[in-house]
């Protein structure tokens, strides 16, 4: 406990200090606040960007939200399917494998100039950005599920739908969830992307508008903003894989 | 493999038929990015790709030696003391969480449209995964063999190279090669972004004129690039896989 207490006191004392120190630098000139605003300045930044931020923020969180369940629909089904069928996986994993690996940037400029401008192209860019991860881990773990279930449950003459309701699906069920956790930031960082790219409303688009206008304390800001966001969604998916992970282990 | 071979060909196909029939300004069938990709590398279509791809190669190098300096200094000094690793440790980890590209419009407004912007969000994106796999690598090592070690009188730096290095390598070349593939794709991402020289730059101008050919044509150069430094990445792992062994 009193290890746990220190560790505290290091960590607040640390983001204090470090705040106080860039406080001091940027008031004694060192920087130049037209880059590197104060903390004091990006506290009042707040107040003057923090509906457009917010308005911002929701447009981003909604077409994440979209491109997530896509994606996850995409990566589970596609998953469970070739991570079953054997010949398909054969044939078809080496090209999944191939486009997880390739980075998606680069056919971001053909999709945008396919779907022009808008929340369509940022919601598809996304979609394919967080459902490979997904897919690539769940193919992985319906392939490795133990062979000596599926055996014992076909023994005990179990129908191909509670197979795969009964056996598999508890079983991948970790790895859907580590899934799902990188996912969400995949998604999150594909819907940015476009919107700094090619965007015309979102937070990619405000943090980009603000750049360009040299609005350092706003952009500041808003950046501290987005990260908080970011934080508070894999946190809260983080602590609910924990209570997942107890609640299957009481179960059992 | 043959089915591989056949579904790689149907694919093929149907992408020139699709790109046939469709509007050309947007869907270019292979039979004629292959033809740009000539061009292109016979520097009609862009006399000044050479320099380009340098500017782009030299980035993703000074970003890497950043980042790994950076990442295993902080790593180890994390790594090796209990209290400042317990403190700073789920910072790090909190900020992973969060979608590195956020940080590039700061990093466009301090360090601007040139290669340093680049080499700083590239530095950024491979910094992570490094100081991460370094602080995995270290709870691998056992407790018990450094006390041995140490019981049979040897001192720090013998014990960090026989018996923590070894034990942690494995981990720590797979962060380093995590870190090199996300250094190639910040720069790249960087570029794309917002840039005026390098092959992000070229692949904007390309795909802002409509010419989708030599775009396309652009996209397989740099894949070229990106595949190429992972395969060097994994034959170092692989290497270093086989010495623990």
């Amino acid at each position: 406990m009193k290890e746990a207490l220190r560790v505290r006191a290091v960590q607040g004392l640390s983001v204090t200090a470090l705040l106080l120190a860039w406080e001091g630098v940027a008031r004694a000139g060192w920087v130049d606040p037209l880059f590197v605003p104060a903390p004091s300045a990006v506290l009042g930044a707040f107040g003057r960007i923090g509906r457009a931020a917010l308005a911002g923020l929701a447009d981003t969180l909604l077409k994440t939200a979209i491109a997530y369940v896509l994606a996850v629909v995409i990566g589970v089904g596609g998953g469970l399917l070739l991570g079953a069928v054997r010949p398909l996986r054969r044939a078809v994993n080496p090209f999944v494998i191939a486009l997880y690996g390739m980075p998606k940037i680069l056919v971001l400029p053909w999709i945008v100039l396919s779907l022009g401008f808008g929340a369509t192209p940022a919601v598809v860019y996304a979609t394919i950005h967080g459902a490979f991860p997904i897919l690539v881990l769940v193919t992985g773990a319906v392939r490795d599920v133990d062979r000596n279930l599926v055996t014992v449950a076909r023994a005990f003459g179990a129908r191909r739908w509670q197979l795969y309701w009964k056996v598999v699906l508890p079983a991948i069920v970790p790895t859907v969830l580590a899934g799902m956790r990188l996912g969400i930031v995949f998604c999150l960082l594909g819907v940015l992307v476009v919107e700094m790219f090619a965007g015309v409303r979102g937070m990619g688009y405000v943090l980009s508008s603000l750049a360009n206008g040299f609005q350092a304390p706003e952009l500041f800001a808003a950046t501290a903003l987005v990260s908080a966001a970011s934080i508070v969604i894999v946190l809260s998916l983080d602590v609910l894989n924990d209570r997942l992970a107890q609640w299957r282990g009481e179960v059992r | 493999m043959l089915i591989r071979a056949a579904i790689l060909v149907g694919l093929l196909g149907a992408w020139e038929i699709a790109g046939r029939l469709a509007n050309p300004l947007l869907y270019v069938p292979p039979s004629a990015a292959v033809p740009a990709l000539g061009r292109l590398l016979a520097l009609h279509s862009y006399p000044d790709l050479a320099e380009h791809l340098l500017l782009t190669l030299g980035e993703i190098v000074v970003a890497y030696g950043l980042a790994v300096a950076a990442g295993l200094g902080c790593g180890f000094a994390l790594g090796f003391n209990r209290l400042v690793g317990r403190a700073y440790g789920p910072i790090l980890a909190a900020l992973y969480a969060v979608p590195a590209v956020v940080w590039y419009p700061s990093l466009m407004l301090f360090f601007g449209l040139d290669a340093a912007s680049k080499i700083a969000f590239g530095f950024l994106l491979g910094f992570f995964p490094i100081t991460l796999a370094v602080l995995a690598g270290i709870r691998q090592v056992s407790p018990q063999m450094l006390v041995v070690a140490r019981a049979f009188g040897a001192d720090g730096l013998t014990a960090f190279r026989k018996v923590t290095l070894p034990a942690m390598l494995f981990t720590l070349v797979g962060g380093l090669r995590t870190g090199l593939a996300l250094t190639v794709i910040g720069v790249i991402v960087g570029e794309i972004l917002g840039s005026k020289s390098g092959m992000g730059s070229l692949i904007n101008h390309a795909y802002g004129l409509f010419r989708t050919a030599d775009y396309i044509a652009l996209v397989v150069v740099t894949l070229v690039l990106i595949v190429g430094s992972d395969a060097l990445a994994a034959i170092v792992e692989h290497r270093a896989q086989r010495w623990t062994e």
